[in-house]
């Protein structure tokens, strides 16, 4: 059978596991190119007004995918951690499948991976998918161990700086972005479809824009700009991880002369740590993103920091407003929210991040100033 | 202790006894209205839903008149609501507001309880029995009222009667402190009501209401739909959630509310098999009950970017299209004006009538083409902005 994975959403959390699993089972998994403008378009068109702009991008992809595929998988996140409270994800992650499941335009076969750590393991959920593809048990374990395998490495590659498009490039070993050096290949895995997805995906605006940006440049933690600025950028791996959808946000900001950290790269322990000092949130994922924010803005070296959302995101309205109002007061770190729908525009964000980059250093270099005029080396940069 | 809560609806009603029975003041701010929401606004964040803004709003209103202790729900839910009392409070308190913030949830029972405690002395749990007792009464009383009314309004003769014998009731509801005092008011009020000419048409339409509670409860949020449906176009409209059913929900009161929970999630299995934190399983299954309860049409209410009903809507278009109920959707914001939501119901109902017209037989030729899709035609125009659809197209 071949399988289809929508690349929106939890593709950017998930796909290794989600591709070795089902390739494991005997599989051919396929998955729809970088979003681009028509995929966004279509998505926009046959999904609720409302609903945030990635929902909107992942009915595109399905909408895509659902010609070229025998079955059609999409995960249901409904919790990912155990804890004495109850545990969720946003909504629209825990009814994907339903949502896709009455959409007009429906696939032939739809298969879902449930995770609902609160109720049943993690293999639970691989077993039930496992049954669904027809796999024996002995297979599936294995199928299952060699996707833990794979989920470790590139949950390894994403904490050593990478974003999540990169990394999921530097595993397939296929370039996937629409717009490094303009190559036109596939996606990942999909074989069967990859002409056609190139040829789609090469003529969307984001390739032609950045054709002559210089490609794409690995490890931004590793701060390859040393002395100059660094920004911290906060958002969900569905929206870091599209370039469409940020457009490009990421890019501008490194041109103009930032070094970004991406909460991508925080590891699971780490995160925890900081969550348990701050207060509740059901939300598992926004927990994170508020975690990662707040070590963002004790890091010394962060001078700002960026917190990327989608219009009408839910969880995000609330923890933004936590984050604005409780942890930035202290930290002393310049802020700017950048909110995406399916109208903002790749020049819009580009002057936003330039603008924000050029506000640091003037700040930069009044500070410097201003403490070579005291004369005395306080140091502190808060 | 000066305590505050949030309007919704008439629920100040019950919650006023509660409070004061419970040996502490209820400081009651004026009913929402333009200026609250302005308010609300101000300080909200941008993409929160309708009622997080009302009720901010509603909080700086209450804290004008002298609240020192603000109440509010507050729960580990999937939905945002959960986190309500908690950004709200912390926005208030960013802005210099000083107050003691109770937030009521199944997660902190005891410390709510500790609170209470302390502000009120011991004696507090010794009333707390008989504070639930005229509480519920209350509650019951409002939501009697409250029926009667919905069922009256489009049978009134005179155009805001009905409104006003209410108004005068919930008043008089507010201001009695018995049980027997509320049980005489809940008898009067159904026979005043009863005992006045009734406009004796027939058949009036039937419209289900289902959608977020907030929208749904409070008028000044959703342009006063109820009482424009009924007075005004003459509709009987029945919501599926009441202001009663939420009190008391939670509290385990009226085993009938859970059991009508239970059933409406079973119902909304084979939909949304899990809970997504919000009434979407109030307002599944009031769409697949409808037809069978004998309504002409369904209203969807929702403020804008609300995570479950939107989710709602992305499944409710194939369940009319099944059982070929009409269906609007309403979607309430800041910028909503009642003029074009009164334009929306009035084409909206027109259609219904038309169908059921056609449907009774009392239309001729024309029938065939429009009883197979009465809302085709106001589909047709609505591809991107479907405000009124009953296919499953896009």
């Amino acid at each position: 059978m071949r399988i289809g994975i929508p690349r929106a959403l939890m593709f950017y959390r998930y796909y290794p596991f989600l591709k070795t699993f089902v390739e494991g089972c005997g599989h051919e998994v396929v998955t729809s190119p970088p979003t681009d403008l028509r995929i966004l378009e279509r998505g926009t068109e046959c999904c609720v007004d409302d609903i945030c702009v990635a929902v909107k991008a992942f009915f595109g992809h399905v909408d895509y995918l659902k010609d070229g595929v025998d079955a059609l998988l999409v995960p249901r996140l409904v919790s990912v951690e155990k804890r004495e409270y109850d545990t969720f994800t946003c909504p629209k992650l825990i009814a994907a499948p339903d949502m896709v499941r009455f959409f007009p335009h429906r696939p032939p076969l739809l298969l879902e991976w449930v995770l609902d750590v609160k109720r049943a393991p993690w293999w639970w959920g691989c077993l039930r998918l496992a049954v669904q593809l027809g796999a024996m048990p002995c297979r599936a374990y294995e199928a299952y161990r060699a996707a833990r395998k794979e989920q470790a490495r590139y949950e390894e590659l994403l904490q050593g700086g990478l974003l999540p498009h990169e990394a999921l490039e530097e595993m397939a070993g296929v370039s996937c972005t629409p717009a490094s050096g303009g190559r036109k290949g596939g996606p990942p895995g999909g074989s069967g479809m990859s002409g056609a997805a190139g040829a789609r995906g090469g003529r969307g605006m984001v390739g032609e824009s950045r054709a002559g940006a210089g490609g794409r440049r690995l490890c931004p933690a590793r701060g390859d700009s040393p002395g100059g600025l660094t920004v911290a950028v906060v958002g969900h791996p569905y929206l870091l991880g599209d370039q469409l959808l940020n457009k490009n946000l990421i890019l501008w900001l490194r041109q103009s002369g930032a070094t970004v950290l991406a909460n991508t790269a925080f590891g699971a322990e780490e995160l925890e740590r900081e969550a348990n000092l701050l207060p509740d949130l059901s939300w598992t994922y926004e927990r994170e993103l508020l975690a990662a924010a707040s070590l963002f803005t004790r890091r010394e070296e962060v001078d700002g920091v960026v917190y990327l959302t989608s219009f009408g995101c839910g969880p995000d309205s609330m923890v933004m407003e936590m984050f604005k109002r409780e942890m930035l007061p202290s930290g002393g770190k310049a802020f700017m929210e950048v909110v995406l729908d399916e109208h903002s525009a790749e020049s819009g964000v580009r002057t936003r991040a330039e603008a924000f980059v050029d506000m640091l250093r003037y700040r930069e270099a009044k500070r410097a100033g201003e403490s070579a005029g005291a004369g005395a080396g306080t140091g502190g940069r808060a | 202790m000066r305590i505050a809560f949030p309007h919704m609806g008439n629920a100040y009603i019950p919650l006023r006894a509660l409070v004061e029975s419970l040996g502490a003041e209820a400081v009651v701010p004026e009913r929402p209205n333009a200026e609250t929401l302005k308010r609300g606004l101000l300080h909200a964040p941008e993409f929160a839903c309708l009622p997080f803004k009302v009720t901010l709003g509603d909080c700086l209103n209450a804290l004008d008149r002298g609240a020192d202790t603000l109440a509010m729900v507050c729960g580990m839910w999937a939905c945002r609501f959960g986190n309500y009392g908690r950004v709200q409070h912390m926005i208030l308190k960013d802005l210099g507001h000083e107050f003691d913030s109770v937030l009521i949830g199944r997660e902190n029972v005891g410390e709510v309880a500790e609170k209470f405690r302390s502000g009120l002395g011991p004696g507090v749990f010794r009333r707390l029995p008989g504070a639930l007792a005229i509480f519920r009464c209350k509650a019951a009383a409002v939501d009697e009222m409250e029926r009667l009314a919905r069922w009256a309004r489009p049978r009134e003769e005179k155009y805001g009667s009905t409104d006003a014998l209410l108004f005068r009731y919930l008043d008089l509801l507010d201001g009695a402190d018995s049980l027997r005092q509320v049980r005489e008011l809940r008898g009067s009020f159904r026979d005043e009501l009863l005992s006045r000419p009734l406009d004796g048409e027939d058949g009036v339409t039937r419209i289900r209401l289902v959608g977020e509670l907030y929208v749904l409860l409070e008028p000044s949020l959703n342009c006063d739909l109820l009482r424009r449906l009924g007075s005004v176009f003459r509709v009987e409209a029945h919501p599926v959630l009441s202001t009663y059913r939420w009190l008391l929900g939670p509290l385990w009161l009226d085993p009938r509310i859970q059991l009508h929970g239970y059933r409406a999630r079973r119902r909304t299995r084979p939909y949304l098999p899990y809970v997504l934190g919000g009434e979407e399983h109030m307002t599944i299954s009031g769409i697949l009950d409808a037809r069978r309860q004998g309504f002409d049409g369904v209203i969807h209410a929702y403020p804008l970017t609300c995570m479950p009903e939107n989710i709602c809507r992305t499944v409710i278009p194939s369940i009319t299209a099944r059982t070929r109920l009409p269906h609007l959707g309403l979607c309430f914001d800041e910028h909503t004006s009642p003029a074009g939501v009164e334009t929306r119901l009035e084409a909206f109902l027109d259609l219904v009538r038309d169908r059921r017209r056609i449907q009774t037989g009392g239309l001729g030729e024309q029938g065939d083409v429009m009883a197979g899709d009465v809302s085709a035609a106001a589909a047709a125009g609505g591809g991107r902005y479907p405000l009124c659809r009953s296919g499953a197209g896009g």
